[in-house]
């Protein structure tokens, strides 16, 4: 009762005990019927791993601009673009695979800044900025790639680091859990994460108390970009291509990933563990519909119940 | 009974803090004209003026939010330049604001170390630290504060606690001078009177402070020297051996 109580107070509190609860049911309804509901062969977990992985790299960078009052829409164009301008590299420019890798990030990087000096500078809703970033980028990326998809097979060690796997964990879902750990530690153990916090919540008492909002929201873009492209990077190894139009509407999975994490629309509330355990949410009922053969249009369906129903729920059990 | 600017003793010690002929425009509107204030070592200053008079804009000024337009400001005597809330912060000034003071859905400790936070490697906070720090500040400072836990969230406490909060940070950080913009406008009766002995305290301690208020009584209660200011100019200055809550009363009302 007590770990049930501190888990409720805790912002990441209500995610974890929906989790474990579907967690549970999910190994339940496996045990019973192994047949028609094959949840727990080792194939679908692993597979649900890696399949989560590029989704929790994106939604942590973008948890973090949601604590900080801001959002990034133009994600899902990030995570196609950057590893497309990486594949376009290593193709037709033949420069070397990690170099490539770092023009990614580095483009991801890039965007972020863009859209932080838009909306910080002209003192814009980041959502319009990004909104704008999001069909800007998006069309470049069809312009440059005239609708065909590259490959991208680095071989070698590149190939390991991103889809080897270390006894029984992946090295995508290895790569989230790192990410997810860094960012943990920044946001609620670091002070700039003290700041992301404090402006987000509260942006005149940051400003009175000597709190530089720009820098502190201007490191949030560049992160989120920077994750972004890391993701794109991630599941471009995994898959050995990159289509111009992946990522589409991603941006609105990794935002509803947080704010059914627990992450507060309106900034200044949430926990990145909550993310964690958002997309993991997301990512499971995804897959009990596919074990129950449900057509995936279902999918969107349930995404968009969850999103209401959790900030619904985050809603009433705040106000306790 | 209350004795002019003009006719002030020239002899007075040096103060702590003094603004020579400032003048403060917002754009075409001028907010303060050409006024002379001063914040004397470990008093207790009370603000007085109508909405609107240009107290906000004051405090604004001494915690280095606005920038003056003209003028000069003084720290002991030597001029000093006020342009940033760091600049403020490194004369020992700290303000605390009736409303803006807090973020709500931090916890107690990470409000009370925001933006000085401590940190070790890599900028890491020591949490561990900060906590103790914060416990025994607000346990040391403030008997309004029954906070149980320095992670409790500010969005629970009461004005009175975060009142405790807000001046627990003050505090901590050893500032000589307390600028409080209506302290007890949130607060129970209970919690109003907590809070003005402790100002008075604080005094005994040597830190100055400056009372923005609307009321009256708490002001005669507990400041030593008051100022009224009326549309941007200051009107009155007065110690209060030469005034009454009376006369001061007037004087305000009929700004």
């Amino acid at each position: 009762m007590q770990l049930l109580s501190t888990l409720r107070r805790s912002p990441a509190g209500n995610i974890i005990i929906v989790f474990v609860v579907a967690q549970i049911a999910c190994v339940v309804f496996g045990l019973l019927f192994p047949q028609t509901f094959p949840y727990l062969q080792a194939r679908s977990i692993g597979a649900l791993l890696v399949a989560v992985s590029p989704l929790t790299i994106m939604a942590a960078g973008v948890g973090v601009l949601m604590i900080s009052g801001e959002f990034d829409l133009s994600v899902g164009s990030t995570f196609a673009l950057a590893p497309y301008v990486m594949a376009l590299l290593v193709n037709n420019w033949g420069i070397p695979a990690p170099a490539a890798i770092a023009a990614a990030l580095a483009v991801g990087a890039g965007i972020g800044a863009i859209n932080g000096v838009i909306t910080l500078n002209a003192r814009i809703p980041s959502f319009i900025a990004t909104l704008g970033a999001m069909m800007f980028w998006r069309g470049i990326l069809l312009a440059l790639s005239q609708g065909a998809s590259q490959s991208f097979r680095p071989g070698g060690w590149i190939q390991a680091l991103f889809t080897g796997a270390i006894g029984p964990l992946q090295a995508q879902f290895g790569w989230a859990l790192v990410v997810v750990a860094g960012v943990y530690v920044l946001v609620h153990y670091h002070r700039l994460g003290n700041h992301i916090f404090a402006v987000g919540g509260n942006l005149q008492s940051a400003v009175a108390i000597g709190v530089k909002p720009y820098r502190v929201k201007l490191f949030c873009f560049v992160l989120v970009g920077l994750l972004a492209a890391f993701a794109g990077v991630v599941d471009a190894v995994e898959s050995s291509s990159i289509s111009p139009k992946q990522g589409q509407t991603m941006e609105l999975l990794a935002i509803a990933a947080c704010v059914v994490g627990g992450i507060s629309l309106t900034g200044g509330v949430g926990s990145i563990i909550g993310v964690l355990f958002g997309t993991g949410l997301l990512f499971t009922i995804q897959t009990v519909l596919f074990l129950l053969r449900a057509p995936g249009e279902y999918l969107d369906a349930f995404v968009g119940l969850l999103i209401v129903v959790a900030v619904v729920f985050n809603r009433v059990t705040r106000k306790e | 009974m209350a004795v002019e600017r003009s006719e002030q003793p020239e002899a007075a010690p040096v103060p702590l803090i003094e603004l020579r002929q400032v003048t403060k425009d917002y754009g075409p509107i001028r907010a303060l004209c050409k006024v002379d204030f001063q914040i004397r070592e470990g008093e207790v200053l009370a603000l007085l003026g109508d909405n609107g008079a240009g107290k906000s804009t004051l405090i604004k000024i001494l915690s280095g939010i606005v920038p003056i337009t003209t003028g000069e400001i003084r720290y002991r005597g030597e001029p000093v330049q006020l342009r940033s809330r760091q600049d403020s912060t490194n004369l020992g000034i700290e303000t605390i604001y009736q409303d803006i003071a807090l973020v709500d859905d931090m916890d107690v400790m990470r409000n009370i170390f925001l933006g000085r936070e401590e940190t070790g490697r890599f900028g890491l906070m020591r949490i561990g630290s900060m906590r103790r720090k914060a416990m025994e500040v607000l346990e040391h400072t403030v008997g309004i504060s029954g906070i149980k836990s320095p992670e409790q969230m500010v969005r629970g406490l009461s004005g009175g606690q975060k009142q405790a909060v807000a001046l627990a940070r003050a505090v901590y950080f050893k500032n000589k001078i307390l600028l409080f913009d209506e302290p007890t406008s949130a607060l129970s009766v209970r919690e109003t009177n907590k809070t003005l002995e402790y100002i008075l305290e604080l005094k005994h301690e040597g830190v100055s402070s400056v009372l923005v208020t609307h009321n009256i009584y708490h002001a005669y209660k507990t400041a030593d020297r008051f100022v009224v200011l009326s549309h941007g100019r200051v009107l009155l200055e007065a110690d209060k051996a030469d005034t009454d809550i009376e006369g001061l009363t007037r004087v305000v009302v009929n700004t």
